[in-house]
């Protein structure tokens, strides 16, 4: 019973989204009163299984989840927009709309409340004026680094990489360490034809996490494109590898993202093995 | 045109990826084999459910994917998308690109969207919207697999028998889907095999 809700917890702490599995753990839990046994972090379970619930279709289950938080925190702002998210679920956009806005009326300064209304103008569609809610609530949040994520992949569905990438510079300057977001900003770069900048952002990836697959494809790819574009140079007008290092330094790299990557490919199967160093010979 | 016939592991698959991941957008390839002028998509290729727009990774996975395909004695014959937003069905300007690529080392080559609405359980036709690339254009292929729109160009697309459908919709009741693993999925942990999925393809075929 205790694993469950250390599983739970696991959960809670790395933000994947689970919906099924959350469930699973935590059925037998709702259905024998093991909840209480998290003391105050029941209440955080009961959230976590509400979100869940909505997530996976269980409208009934969620409605249930939803008495017993209303129960303990009658008059609780987090709860209210549990509210406007069970509304969206079941396709009422007013209904939930309203109940943000007044959050709002109560606390303009209520995060939880804006980031719904942003939430749900995506979910309806309506990407343009989507984006303009996060640049407003960007403009005195410039420091929530999901927020900026968040509008570098809407500007990405609108195909404005300039613009994505930008963004993604905002969160790297809040955010140095985190290799997965140098590794985005390497694929919108490389996307874009800054093959210099992508090799740089390729690089520090794998300086910060060792041994990143993704990583060392990325310099590979990158090393041998540029490689190919200064040999060719007139074919790729788009292409920028002003600042791409010499041709020594290319060469030495690409040999070590393939011996790196066919050190890591030990632990593959045999056809993706093979296939791997078939493209890594080419 | 010539005649395109889906099979139950290809369908399947691009299904599953879907279900695998219903919040965001996924895309894969199709591996096809033509015989008489008749184009059989055998298989599916999962390829990836983040940054979707972006290409590097895209453009290894296709050279890699005709790798394999060769291997087989198959050929990279498709793409297949499905996006975020379950209204949209058209092929957006980012996936024609990524088609485009695919188009490049095939030029039978077919990019299919689907479309989410006919993946639920009382659904009676596939999901799948094909695309032909006219004069450099995608132009949406009406008709295909039994829809309504009778006489379209869309009428040579068909699903292999009508096992397909029940199959998809039986492993999705399963919730197969945990045993389908793309190349994003590969790239954190390259013991997937995500060019294969042979669990996936042993739950299919006896289905």
């Amino acid at each position: 019973m205790s694993s469950s809700l250390e599983l739970l917890a696991e959960i809670r702490q790395s933000s994947e989204r689970r919906p099924f599995a959350v469930l699973k753990l935590a059925e037998p839990l709702l259905n024998t009163r093991g909840v209480s046994r998290a003391g105050d972090d029941a209440w955080l379970v009961y959230e976590q299984v509400f979100v869940s619930a909505i997530d996976e279709g269980q409208i009934e289950l969620a409605k249930a989840v939803l008495v017993i938080l209303r129960t303990r925190f009658p008059s609780s702002q987090r709860v209210k927009r549990l509210y406007g998210m069970i509304n969206e679920a079941v396709g009422h956009p007013d209904e939930a709309k309203t109940i943000y806005k007044e959050m709002l009326e109560t606390d303009e300064t209520n995060i939880l409340a804006s980031k719904r209304l942003i939430a749900l103008l995506k979910s309806y569609g309506h990407i343009g004026e989507t984006v303009k809610q996060l640049v407003a609530y960007l403009d005195i949040h410039n420091n929530d680094f999901e927020a900026w994520l968040e509008l570098s992949n809407l500007y990405l569905t609108q195909n404005l990489y300039p613009q994505a990438a930008f963004c993604m510079e905002e969160v790297i300057m809040q955010q140095p360490a985190n290799h997965y977001f140098h590794l985005c900003y390497a694929e919108i770069s490389y996307s874009m034809g800054n093959f210099d900048l992508a090799l740089k952002e390729y690089l520090r990836v794998v300086e910060l996490s060792t041994d990143n697959v993704r990583g060392f494809y990325g310099i590979k790819l990158v090393a041998d494109r540029i490689r190919d574009i200064r040999a060719k140079p007139k074919r790729d007008q788009n292409a920028r590898i002003d600042d791409a290092p010499q041709p020594a330094t290319l060469d030495r790299l690409s040999q070590l993202a393939t011996e790196r990557l066919v050190a890591a490919y030990n632990g593959a199967n045999d056809t993706c093995k093979k296939t791997a160093e078939e493209w890594l010979k080419a | 045109m010539s005649e395109h016939t889906v099979s139950s592991q290809a369908y399947t698959k691009a299904v599953l990826h879907c279900a695998k991941y219903p919040w965001a957008t996924v895309q894969g390839l199709f591996l096809t084999e033509t015989k008489d002028n008749k184009i059989r998509y055998i298989d599916a290729i999962p390829l990836s459910h983040t940054w979707t727009q972006l290409t590097p990774m895209f453009d290894i996975a296709l050279q890699q994917a005709q790798i394999y395909a060769a291997s087989k004695n198959l050929s990279v014959g498709g793409y297949y998308v499905a996006y975020e937003d379950p209204n949209n069905i058209q092929l957006s300007a980012s996936s024609a690109l990524l088609a485009k690529a695919v188009l490049a080392i095939n030029s039978n080559a077919v990019a299919f969207v689907i479309d989410a609405k006919h993946l639920a359980p009382e659904s009676v036709r596939s999901g799948l919207i094909p695309f032909v690339s006219v004069d450099a254009q995608w132009k949406e292929q009406a008709g295909a697999f039994g829809s309504d729109k009778k006489g379209g160009k869309g009428s040579e697309f068909v699903l292999e028998n009508n096992r397909v459908l029940v199959t998809a919709k039986k492993l999705i009741a399963e919730r197969a889907e945990a045993a389908i693993h793309d190349f994003d999925e590969h790239l954190d942990d390259v013991s997937l095999d995500w060019l294969q999925n042979p669990l996936l393809n042993e739950q299919i075929r006896t289905a």
